[in-house]
């Protein structure tokens, strides 16, 4: 809320400069996020008096003025329709710079000789006003600097107003504030009212059909009115509040409601049918047009103010185009109501119609303040358009409001707090709030809240009060005693921290992406029906299709980000990834949400440079990293399978991995189609993903150190020939199985085809370590097991040995 | 003697002056000079001599000791550091072959310090869901239905009941739910809101907090902060507590730090205030209790939330929250 410190001042003596009064107002909970100096490069324009006019020739809306501007008078052309002999307006001579920059020059319009300027208010930037020049209604000389005149030097104060603080959403409430804070008086606004009308009950009547909805109506009316502009001094305060102006009626309702926090409305009495206020819900599928021209649909959720035959405004929020106040109102009828918090905020959301009104309304307005407010718009009225007051008010009650009673126990407030105030202390801090405190006993104190702090109905908003008030800064900094835990890290973030470090380690750089993603993901992915990648969990409200629906995959937020860095020329990737992703689960209003770990990389595996050859990558280089992260983590003999059936891998680079017969997650070569849907066609990139939740199932958390052999090893190598489709995978098992407890190890150190081998076979070598955990081998023994494992192959593949 | 010396002398140099590899030279320092070596063997023949001969041979022995080390010198400038075209020659300068290094993302970094900071103090980290019910998100935090309080959040709904959660404070609920106090609990994680522009990601990370248990007081929040804002910002760090509302907590407190890129003194980064707000606190609600289950009567806890993004960036000097999701590598790089 913009806050004008002159008007904060006509209510309390502020004795400090605006820093200090917005650091006050920060540290007493109402958030000071800007001081905005106003009205203060205006030093240099003075009071002009116009001493002719007369047309321009040739131009139909300007005038040739001759202006005393109190040491001479000059000529300047004018364009403003409101130019008239006699008229006192600001000036501005030539060198002045206006705020908007303008400097003022001399120069000639049509062939006239035309200096300085006369001004009107929104060149100043003083309002928005730019009906014609300023005209300035006082009495003065003219050379008079207009600052001196008019106080337009002022400090706005951008405050952020909590949801619990409505009664400080105006000018009453932070003067209030201030006040309590500093001791000063709050002083209250002035009323004066002559009641010199007939009584309003033989002018109008109010009737609450729903009380729920509307607790009090109170009313006033004043007769014979003369509408017109309101004075500068008011417009230019709604103008630093944010406010427009529009006539000097509506103008007093927006003034008291900022000033107060009271919303008010002020309805032509004379277009009021029977001249009666209804209050009632609206009927299902009603229609209203509001004040700002738009026609709304309404249910019962939304109240409605009617006159005798139709609505006539929707109730808090926003008045009627049927009865608003317009350039022939002569009587004036103003409202000052309350209105439930709920249904207000129902009403408005369910239009998306938000207004002051509606803002202070559905937080709480001052039920017990509503006639004050009433009394200080009759009074403002009535000074700025004259008219004659009703005697008497309408205050319509139905539901009077209790204020709460709430004990507040001295001992427990410094527990709460860890302060050691006295009774007396909080006592104090309470009544300079408007609280009525009565002390009970040594510990206890009743505690009545004001009407307008809706926000106190318990002991320990009480404490917040004392806390505020005793200022935040002065608690006491304490330790609180914390109990070691009995429980270590959880194995998700201890897999993940470690699963982070591996992959560092291995050359991964770590990206975070967003956790939304696009519906089309899926087809891009070329998941078929009922993947569980088409599973997903659509957002009601996104910002962006590209943000509608949770993902079902790292790999699109791998991709998209393949193709930024792309762009910017960086084309050696390794990035990873660790996230959820989000599918329905069946008879559950929340989705599964599985952590999943996805690696990818693309470009070189090593550039040329000076002492290195360049390398690309292939389908190794991913698969080793996988299998160093799956060692490092303690899963040992994990099993690849070929896999032709995810459609977002190449069918012919890819593979499943199981761990103990349960899979874990696929690895390979990104299909060319995906890439090419990410305009990547000739990027060549390898993936691999791990299910998180299959993982842990299979790793233990500690690893277990086994005793080194004690026995010599026998190293034998073997090269056979083999059919190409042959894995190596299997020749390993079949060595370890006809080999038994003897084979410690088996390693594959060269695959070969080409020349000297049959197109349709390989060459593969194997090194076998044969060792006894109980003695040294016997040669005769090992050869002879060699042997029969030589056969085994043989006979099991069909493969041969290779000679020489 | 004198004469073995000398003998011994002038076969070194010699030896010394045609040596054209370090691993001769090598040899030749062990066997003149090294432990086992000539020199330190008729060294050590000295005290054999005749008193009134001694210390000539011994001053001689020195001094062919001193001569010999001053040839091995020389030596070893010309072949090590290479005087002749045809030395070996290192160049030092040209770049080693680096191992590609990988990074972690920023946010990890940051969330990893944190964590630690109040996995010392003595927190427990836990996890919980992104999709979450209306219930634990909002309702059983005290923002009722139709409260102005949802406003403060912008909300990505999935359903009526379900949204994407718009702060991690919804663990407060779930923990103390299926715990018994006393607790200390730490839970980072993602959030998100319907709000997107030059400093608003819809998605970031947030750090909620929560201790419950007998006399925990307000002054025990500014402790455990206060600590913790020292060990991330540095000893110095002056706080700043000021009064706010939170529907969960009350009192609330928003927590402001010293600018740490100012000092305090005002700059643009802090709007010129010499203050940052880095996180909002309070004292559990006792409405939340009343939620879970807890007597409010008996037990009382202090809450806290922070967002991950603003420290990382006043940590890193980060201008712009949306690099942290773009992840260009020339960002990532750099942590």
């Amino acid at each position: 809320m913009k806050v004008s410190l002159n008007w904060l001042k006509d209510y309390v003596d502020v004795e400090m400069s605006p820093d200090e009064l917005g650091h006050l107002l920060t540290m007493n909970g109402l958030e000071v996020e800007g001081i905005e100096t106003v009205g203060q490069s205006l030093d240099d324009i003075v009071v002009a008096k116009i001493r002719a006019v007369k047309p321009l020739p040739g131009a139909d809306n300007l005038f040739i003025c001759q202006v005393d501007t109190g040491r001479d008078t000059v000529q300047t052309v004018c364009g403003a329709p409101n130019v008239k002999v006699g008229a006192l307006a600001p000036f501005a001579l030539p060198g002045v710079k206006l705020p908007d920059g303008t400097v003022i020059k001399e120069g000639r319009i049509r062939g006239e000789i035309s200096t300085g300027m006369l001004l009107a208010e929104d060149e100043m930037g003083l309002t928005d006003d730019h009906t014609g020049i300023m005209i300035l209604a006082h009495d003065s000389t003219p050379g008079t600097p207009l600052f001196s005149l008019l106080p337009l030097s002022d400090r706005v104060f951008d405050v952020d107003i909590t949801p619990n603080r409505p009664d400080c959403a105006c000018i009453l409430g932070i003067a209030r504030e201030i006040a309590a804070a500093t001791g000063q008086i709050f002083k209250r606004p002035k009323i004066e009212i002559v009641e010199d009308g007939p009584p309003i009950e033989d002018l109008t009547s109010v009737t609450i059909i729903d009380p729920e909805g509307c607790p009090r109506y109170a009313a006033g009316m004043i007769q014979r009115v003369n509408l017109g502009p309101s004075p500068f001094w008011m417009r230019y305060r709604l103008y630093l509040s944010g406010i427009r102006s529009i006539n000097n009626l509506v103008d007093v309702t927006n003034y008291v409601m900022m000033e107060m926090g009271q919303p008010l409305h002020a309805f032509d009495y004379n277009r009021l049918k029977e001249n009666r206020i209804v209050v009632r819900r609206a009927q299902e599928g009603e229609v209203f047009t509001t004040l700002d021209g738009v026609t709304h649909t309404l249910n019962s959720e939304n109240l409605l103010i009617c006159d005798g035959e139709r609505p006539v405004a929707l109730a808090g929020i926003m008045g009627g185009l049927n009865s608003e106040i317009f350039a022939g109102t002569e009587n004036v009828f103003v409202e000052s109501a309350f209105f439930d918090p709920v249904t207000i905020r129902r009403g408005s959301k369910r239009l998306g119609l938000s207004t002051e009104a509606s803002y202070r309304f559905e937080r709480g307005a001052d039920i017990g303040g509503a006639v004050t407010a009433l009394k200080r718009a009759i009074s403002l009225i009535s000074h700025l358009a004259g008219g004659s007051t009703s005697t008497g008010f309408i205050d319509n009650y139905p539901k009077t409001y209790t204020p709460p009673i709430i004990d507040l126990r001295v001992d427990r407030t410094n527990l709460l707090l860890g302060t050691s105030l006295s009774k007396s202390d909080i006592s104090g801090y309470l009544k300079a709030l408007e609280m009525e405190v009565q002390e009970i006993n040594e510990d206890e104190l009743k505690v009545k809240p004001p009407s307008f702090r809706v926000d106190i109905g318990r002991e320990v908003d009480l404490m917040e009060e004392v806390a505020r008030l005793s200022g935040y800064d002065n608690i006491p900094v304490t330790y609180p005693f914390i109990r070691p835990s009995e429980k270590g890290e959880i194995p998700e973030l201890l897999v993940r921290d470690q699963l982070r470090s591996i992959m560092v380690g291995l050359g991964f750089t770590e990206i975070i992406t967003y956790s939304f993603t696009s519906p089309d993901s899926a087809d891009t992915l070329g998941a078929e029906e009922g993947s569980p990648l088409r599973s997903f969990v659509k957002i009601l409200n996104p910002l962006t299709v590209d943000q509608s629906v949770m993902r079902t995959s790292l790999v699109p937020g791998l991709l998209a980000t393949v193709k930024t860095n792309i762009l910017h020329d960086e084309k050696d990737l390794k990035l990873f990834e660790w996230g959820k992703v989000f599918t329905h689960k069946e008879g559950s209003d929340l989705p599964l949400e599985k952590n999943y770990l996805a690696a990818l990389m693309t470009g070189f595996y090593c550039q040329k440079t000076c002492n290195s050859a360049e390398r690309h990558l292939d389908f190794y280089d991913i698969k080793g990293a996988l299998e160093a992260l799956l060692k490092d983590i303690g899963l040992r003999g994990s099993v690849f399978q070929k896999e032709t059936g995810i459609s977002r891998y190449d069918p012919g680079v890819c593979a499943s991995i199981f761990f103990s017969g349960s899979l874990i997650g696929h690895v390979g070569r990104v299909s060319p189609g995906v890439m090419a849907d990410y305009d990547l066609a000739d990027v060549d990139t390898y993936l691999f993903e791990i299910d998180i939740e299959a993982l842990l199932k299979n790793v233990s958390g500690t690893k277990e150190f086994s005793s080194f052999a004690k026995f010599p090893a026998v190293h034998r190598d073997i090269s056979i020939i083999v059919k190409r489709q042959l894995e190596s995978a299997r020749i390993g098992e079949i060595i370890k199985q006809e080999g038994g407890e003897l084979v410690e190890s088996v390693q594959i150190f060269d695959v070969y085809e080409g020349k000297g081998i049959d197109p349709t076979e390989k060459a593969m070598a194997f090194s076998i370590c044969y060792r006894s955990k109980h003695g040294t081998l016997d040669g005769g023994e090992i050869n002879r097991l060699h042997e029969s494992v030589i056969e085994k192959i043989r006979k099991e593949t069909g493969g041969r040995l290779r000679e020489g | 003697m004198k004469k073995k010396l000398l003998e011994l002398e002038k076969n070194a140099l010699k030896a010394l002056e045609i040596a054209d590899d370090p691993s001769e030279l090598e040899k030749i320092r062990v066997t003149y000079l090294g432990k086992k070596g000539q020199l330190t063997s008729i060294m050590k023949n000295v005290g054999e001599l005749p008193k009134s001969e001694r210390p000539e041979a011994g001053k001689l022995a020195n001094i062919i000791k001193s001569n010999i080390s001053k040839g091995f010198e020389e030596a070893r400038d010309r072949i090590v550091i290479g005087k002749g075209d045809q030395a070996a020659f290192l160049d030092v300068t040209l770049p080693g072959r680096e191992p590609l290094r990988g990074h972690l993302h920023p946010i990890t970094l940051v969330i990893k310090e944190m964590c630690q900071i109040f996995a010392r103090m003595g927190f427990t980290v836990v996890k919980g869901p992104n999709v979450e019910l209306d219930y634990y998100n909002f309702e059983a935090l005290n923002f009722p239905k139709d409260h102005p309080a949802r406003d403060m959040q912008d909300t990505l709904y999935v359903s009526e009941n379900v949204v994407l959660r718009t702060h991690t404070s919804n663990m407060q609920v779930r923990i103390m739910e299926a715990q018994k106090p006393p607790l200390s609990v730490i839970a980072p994680g993602k959030v998100y809101r319907r709000d997107s522009d030059v400093s608003h990601t819809p998605m970031f990370h947030q750090l909620e907090g929560f201790l419950v248990d007998k006399d925990v007081s307000f002054g025990d929040l500014k402790g455990t902060l206060t600590s913790f804002a020292h060990q991330m910002f540095g000893r110095g760090t002056a706080l700043r507590f000021r009064p706010s509302f939170f529907p969960f907590t009350e009192p609330s407190a928003e927590v402001d730090i010293q600018c740490v890129l100012c000092g305090g003194k005002g700059c643009r980064t802090c709007s010129h205030t010499g203050w940052l707000e880095i996180l909002g606190s309070g004292m559990i609600d006792p409405e939340v209790f009343r939620f879970v289950g807890y007597d409010p009567e008996v037990y009382s806890g202090f809450a806290f939330g922070m967002g991950f993004e603003r420290i990382a960036m006043l940590k890193y000097g980060i201008d712009d929250i949306q690099l942290f999701f773009k992840n260009d590598m020339r960002f990532l790089r750099q942590f």
